[in-house]
């Protein structure tokens, strides 16, 4: 039944999880407070913190990429994740390009 | 003719792979709600722009309340395999508290947001904003009102195997959503802070 190689009994990488999450929002929330996003490097900064912090809490509270094979869990996160960055990244692209083709 | 072991064959595994792409369906939604408000974040028709409307501060307390109920879901989930019903009981509790708590917060700042002529009828950015953060607190309504119901079914019945299916649905739910909270409270929060 158990296929997370004991990460769902385990209170440990929750420990884990929840630590490293307050430092990264700590992080995130003391760089746009102190510098207010200035430049496009902290901007890509914060946002790097929001999608490390997201995949933490992916492995350490929901255990992805920790079953064996087949990787079922992994594979169709994997598949969605290329959808939503398709859409999300289109859907800017495509809107910014529109809006500078009809700029007055 | 020996393959790889089907690990997804009993109940219990079907209805947790069942329920983790229903949680891949919602992904793809609110990135759909994302990329509108990526789109429509600049639009606020001479209204009170993202930087002064938000309140970071207060932000900051929701995302660590949520914060900390993903994690006591999961100390909740972690106990619930081991077959400590009253420990897991406790830690769903906590959790439930903190996610009425933070759906408070949510309630208090959107009513200050509508009192202050900021509603989601005023510009487009406010309509994205609603959509999204309020799609969201429909979720954590909808999370609170499905824990209360399990936590009735396992008072009722302790840790069996329908019981530890439905709490382990409910910890993956509600550990989803806060994940979608990071994003939240990065992309529109603290990058309204962008001039």
């Amino acid at each position: 039944m158990d296929k997370f190689h004991g990460w769902t009994v385990s209170t440990k990488p929750l420990h884990i999880g929840l630590i490293l999450s307050v430092i990264l929002i700590l992080a995130s929330y003391r760089i746009v407070t102190y510098y207010h996003l200035t430049n496009v490097g902290l901007i890509m900064g914060v946002f790097a913190l929001g999608i490390v912090q997201a995949l933490l809490q992916l492995v350490f509270f929901m255990h992805l990429g920790l079953e064996n094979r087949p990787y079922w869990y992994m594979i169709t996160f994997l598949f969605t994740a290329l959808i939503v960055l398709i859409v999300v990244g289109g859907t800017i692209w495509i809107m910014s390009n529109l809006n500078y083709h009809l700029m007055p | 003719m020996k393959a790889f072991p089907d690990m997804y064959h009993d109940q219990y595994s079907r209805t947790i792979f069942g329920f983790w792409m229903y949680l891949l369906t919602d992904f793809i939604l609110f990135g759909t709600f994302f990329a509108v408000y990526a789109v429509l974040r600049k639009s606020v028709l001479g209204g009170t722009p993202p930087d002064v409307l938000f309140e970071l501060p207060y932000t900051l307390w929701q995302t660590l309340i949520l914060l900390g109920s993903a994690y006591t879901i999961g100390m909740g989930g972690a106990f619930a395999h081991r077959k400590q019903a009253s420990k897991a009981m406790l830690f769903f509790g906590i959790t439930f508290l903190l996610g009425v708590l933070f759906l408070g917060l949510e309630g208090r700042e959107l009513a200050r947001f509508i009192a202050s002529g900021n509603s989601w009828q005023n510009s487009a950015f406010l309509s994205s904003f609603f959509t999204l953060v309020g799609t969201h607190g429909a979720h954590i309504l909808f999370g609170l009102l499905w824990m209360v119901l399990i936590l009735i079914s396992v008072a009722q019945d302790g840790i069996t195997a329908q019981t530890l299916r439905r709490l382990t649905c409910m910890r993956m739910f509600w550990q989803f959503l806060n994940i979608l909270w990071v994003f939240v409270f990065t992309i529109v929060y603290l990058m309204g802070e962008i001039q």
